[in-house]
C-alpha cells in the first residue's frame, strides 16, 4: 500500500532522523543506550537467568521443564511487553526506511495504537487463561539426592523469594557471586529481578506524568488569558505539595503495592511537564502556521496534537528521561524507608536498607551492589536525558 | 455591486484590537462586496486595517487580541460572524480560504509540504490517506511546482520562497474554495517570481471560478489584475472603484499620491514623489478627515480639520471619502497642485 520507493535518499531527512544521528555521535550516548539496553534485556529475561528451577531436568527417566512450567502470570505479561515494546522498535527503523515521510507519523500511531492494544488485551489474557503455577520442588535437593539427572540450571540458581537461614549473610563467594542478605536469598538473583521494578516503576511513572502533562500544558497554553491564569493557580497547587510526603501518606492508607506506587508518582509529577508545553504552547500559539492551520478550518485537536505539539514536543522528551530516573529514585527512596511494595518484592531500595539491617553489622556487599546499581541506572537515564538536549538543540549543530 | 451574483459581502465592519498602549481601532465601519469569479483588491499602506479585516472575514482574530464590534460578513447569505465555531470550521478552507503573507512562518516546519495539503483534505472532503496525498501531488503540479512527487515529500525548509508560496496557494485551492483570500501574497519574492505567482492566482481564478480578494500595499500589480479596487486609509475605505477608472483617474488625494510614488517606464529622472508625513497612528487618530495632515487640500481646509467624510457614490460606481474628490468642489487654489501631478 504505501509505495517502497527505492530513491531514499530523495526524501528529506526528517526531524527524528537529524537527531538521531546528531545523538549518536557522542560515545558516551551510545554507551548508556546501550546499558538501558541490556538493563531492559536483563528485565525482561529476568526468570532465565535467575530461578532455583532448572530449564531441563530428568526425573525417573522423564524430561521435564519445571522453568517454563513455573513461569507465572507477571512473567508472561512482561514477555509480551518486552517482545511487543522490541518489535516496535524495528517498526520505527523500518518506518524510517521503508516509509515516505508523509505517512510516518500517522504509521508510528497506528503502530503504536495497534500494539499497546495487544499488550492490554494479551495481559488480560494470561491473566484469565494461566493459573499460578505453585512448583514448590527443591530441585538442587533432588540432584544432591541422585533422584534427578542431567539438570541445566540457570546462571544464577537462585529464587528471589527462595530464602536459606544457614546460608544469610555471606559476603561474595563463588556460589553467591554477590553475597546473600539476612535471610539467605541471593543478592545478585534479588538484583536481576529488581531491574524489573525499578523499570517499570520509571516508564509507567513518566507515561502517566507526561500524558497528563501535555494534556494541561496544552490546553492552558493555547488558551490562554482566564484559562491559563486559574490553570496555572491550580498547578502552582499541585507543585505546593511534597510530593514525597503525599505519596507516604497514600501509602498509609491504601494497600501497599507497586501499581499504587506507580500511579502515585505518575498522577503528583505532571506540573513540570505542564508547565514546559504551556511554554512551549503560549510560544507557538503565535506563529503563523498556527493561525494557517486555523484557516485551514482543521479541528482543534489536529492543530493542538499534530501541529503545535511536535514542534514543542522538545522538552517533554528530555524531561521524560529525567523524569525515569527521578521515578526510580522516589521508588527506592520509598523502600529503602520500608514504604515499599513488601519484603517478598525484590526491590533495589529495599535491599538497600537491609545493608544496615538488625544485627548491626555494615555488610558491605548489601548496600554497594543495590546502590551501585541504582546509582548506574540513575545516572544513564540523566546522562541519556542530557545527551538527547543537546541532539535536540538546532544551536550546538555547529560545534558537533 | 450587482445584487445577486455577490458572492461576500462586508457590511459595516469594525474591529478593535487591544493593546498595552491603549485601544487600536484598526477597522472603521468597512463595507464592500464581492461578485462571484471576480477579483477585488484592497490596498493600502501597512497598518491601515488590510489584514484585519481578512482575518475578520475569517473569524481568525484571537479573542485576548481583538474584537469584531459590529458589522456583517454576509457570504452567500449567511453571516459569517453568527456562526458558532464547527460551522466555521467547516467554512474555513472549504468555502474560503486564506494565503498569508510569508509562506515560509505559515507552513509546519516539522511536517513535508505534502502531507500538510493531504491533511486539510482528508479534514474536509473525507479522503483516506493515500487519495489525500495523490490529489495533493496533483495539486502541486497544478501550481505549477515541477517534480511534484518529490517536492511534496521535502520539509518547507528545502524549498525556496516562491515554491513556499505555491504550495501555501495549492493548500488552499486543494478543497475547491468560493473565495479566496490572498493576504499581499507577493511580499519578500522576486519581482519575478511575484508576477509568476500573481498570473498563477489569476489562472486559477478563471479556472475554479473562485473570487479572489487581494490584499496588497503595491497599486502597480492592481491595474493589471483586480476588477475592482478599494483604497483603505487609517481603517476606512477611502476610495473605490473599477481598477481601471481608479488607477488612471483616482480622485481622493491619498490614491492619487500612492499612483504617483510609483515608478513608471518612460519617466523623467526626477525624484520618485512621496507622501509627506506617515501613517496616522490608529490609537490616536487625528480629528476630521484622517487623512488632512498629509494632504495637500486638507492641511489648510477647515472642514477637513473638523468633519470626517464619509464614502459617499460620486459618479456611478464610483465611491469616495473626500470633501473635494470631484473638481467642481475643490478650492481654487488646491486644483493647481492637486491636478498637476495626477494620472
Amino acid at each position: 500500500m504505501k509505495r517502497l520507493v527505492e530513491q531514499g535518499s530523495d526524501w528529506g531527512i526528517s526531524f527524528g532522523q537529524i537527531v538521531w544521528r546528531r545523538f549518536v555521535k557522542s560515545w558516551l550516548n551510545v554507551v548508556c543506550l546501550v546499558f538501558i539496553a541490556i538493563l531492559l534485556l536483563v528485565a525482561v529475561l529476568a526468570p532465565f537467568l535467575a530461578n532455583d528451577k532448572p530449564y531441563v531436568i530428568r526425573i525417573a527417566g522423564r524430561l521435564h521443564f519445571p522453568l517454563f512450567a513455573g513461569l507465572q502470570r507477571g512473567d508472561y505479561c512482561v514477555f509480551l511487553a518486552g517482545f511487543v515494546g522490541f518489535w516496535q522498535l524495528i517498526q520505527l527503523s523500518r518506518n524510517s526506511r521503508r516509509l515516505e515521510p508523509f505517512v510516518r507519523g500517522d504509521a508510528l500511531w497506528r503502530q503504536l495504537s495497534i500494539n499497546s492494544t495487544i499488550i492490554l488485551f494479551g495481559c488480560a489474557l494470561v491473566f484469565v487463561s494461566i493459573r499460578p503455577s505453585l512448583d514448590g520442588k527443591d530441585y538442587k535437593a533432588l540432584v544432591a539426592s541422585g533422584k534427578a539427572s542431567d539438570a541445566i540450571f540457570t546462571p544464577v540458581p537462585y529464587g528471589y523469594t527462595q530464602t536459606d537461614i544457614r546460608s544469610c549473610h555471606q559476603p561474595p563467594n563463588r556460589e553467591h557471586w554477590l553475597g546473600t542478605d539476612d535471610v539467605g536469598a541471593d543478592v545478585l538473583c534479588r538484583l536481576i529481578h529488581g531491574s524489573r521494578i525499578s523499570l517499570s516503576v520509571g516508564f509507567v511513572a513518566v507515561g502517566i506524568s507526561s500524558i497528563i502533562g501535555v494534556v494541561v500544558g496544552a490546553f492552558l497554553g493555547y488558551f490562554g488569558g482566564k484559562v491559563d491564569f486559574f490553570g496555572m493557580r491550580l498547578v502552582e497547587m499541585v507543585m505546593a505539595i511534597p510530593m514525597f510526603f503525599l505519596i507516604i501518606t497514600m501509602l498509609a492508607f491504601f494497600p501497599r503495592n507497586l501499581f499504587g506506587i506507580m500511579i502515585i508518582i505518575g498522577v503528583t509529577s505532571w506540573t513540570g511537564n505542564a508547565r514546559l508545553v504551556r511554554a512551549e504552547f503560549l510560544k507557538l500559539r503565535k506563529q503563523d502556521f498556527v493561525q494557517a492551520a486555523l484557516s485551514l478550518g482543521l479541528p482543534l485537536r489536529n492543530v493542538l496534537f499534530r501541529h503545535i505539539l511536535p514542534n514543542g514536543i522538545t522538552p517533554v522528551l528530555v524531561n521524560a528521561t529525567f523524569g525515569i530516573s527521578g521515578a526510580i529514585f522516589i521508588e527506592a527512596a520509598l523502600s529503602f524507608l520500608g514504604f515499599g511494595a513488601g519484603p517478598a518484592t525484590p526491590s533495589w531500595g529495599q535491599m538497600l536498607s537491609s545493608g544496615v539491617s538488625t544485627t548491626g553489622r555494615f555488610l558491605w556487599w548489601l548496600t554497594l551492589f543495590p546502590g551501585l546499581a541504582i546509582f548506574l541506572t540513575v545516572l544513564a537515564y540523566n546522562m541519556l536525558g542530557q545527551g538527547l538536549r543537546d541532539a535536540l538543540d538546532p544551536r550546538l549543530e555547529k560545534r558537533v | 455591486m450587482s445584487g445577486k451574483n455577490v458572492l461576500l459581502s462586508v457590511q459595516g465592519l469594525t474591529v478593535n484590537f487591544f493593546s498595552a498602549k491603549g485601544i487600536v481601532r484598526a477597522v472603521q465601519d468597512v463595507s464592500f462586496s464581492i461578485a462571484k469569479g471576480r477579483m477585488l483588491a484592497i490596498v493600502g499602506e501597512s497598518g491601515c486595517g488590510k489584514t484585519a479585516t481578512a482575518l475578520s472575514i475569517m473569524r481568525l482574530i484571537p479573542a485576548d487580541q481583538g474584537k469584531v464590534l459590529a458589522g456583517r460578513v454576509l457570504f452567500q447569505g449567511l453571516d459569517l460572524l453568527s456562526l458558532s465555531e464547527p460551522q466555521m470550521r467547516h467554512i474555513r478552507g472549504n468555502e474560503v480560504a486564506i494565503i498569508f503573507q510569508e509562506a515560509a512562518a505559515s507552513l509546519n516546519p516539522v511536517q513535508t509540504v505534502g502531507r500538510q495539503i493531504a491533511e486539510c483534505i482528508q479534514t474536509h472532503k473525507n479522503k483516506n490517506p493515500d487519495e489525500a496525498w495523490a490529489e495533493a501531488v496533483e495539486l502541486l503540479t497544478r501550481v505549477g511546482i515541477a517534480e511534484a512527487e518529490q517536492r511534496a515529500r521535502q520539509y518547507p525548509h528545502e524549498l525556496s520562497g516562491g515554491m513556499q508560496q505555491r504550495v501555501m496557494i495549492a493548500m488552499a485551492i486543494s478543497c475547491g474554495p468560493k473565495l479566496l483570500i490572498a493576504d499581499e501574497p507577493t511580499t519578500g519574492l522576486d519581482t519575478t517570481v511575484q508576477s509568476e505567482i500573481l498570473d498563477l492566482l489569476d489562472g486559477l481564478r478563471a479556472q475554479y471560478a473562485m473570487s479572489v480578494l487581494l490584499i496588497t500595499h503595491d497599486v502597480s500589480i492592481v491595474a493589471e489584475r483586480a476588477d475592482e479596487v478599494a483604497v483603505m486609509y487609517a481603517s476606512r475605505i477611502v476610495e473605490f472603484a473599477d481598477s481601471q477608472r481608479l488607477t488612471t483617474k483616482p480622485l481622493h488625494p491619498y490614491t492619487q499620491g500612492l499612483i504617483q510614488s510609483q515608478p513608471r517606464l518612460g519617466m523623467s529622472a526626477r525624484r520618485l514623489y512621496t507622501i509627506p508625513g506617515s501613517v496616522a497612528d490608529p490609537i490616536d487618530f487625528p480629528a476630521g478627515c484622517k487623512f488632512h495632515p498629509r494632504c495637500r487640500i486638507g492641511c489648510s481646509d477647515n472642514r477637513c480639520r473638523t468633519t470626517e467624510p464619509i464614502l459617499r457614490e460620486v459618479k456611478p460606481g464610483r465611491f469616495v471619502a473626500c470633501w473635494y474628490a470631484l473638481e467642481k468642489d475643490k478650492p481654487t487654489r488646491a486644483i493647481n497642485i492637486g491636478i498637476k501631478h495626477g494620472g
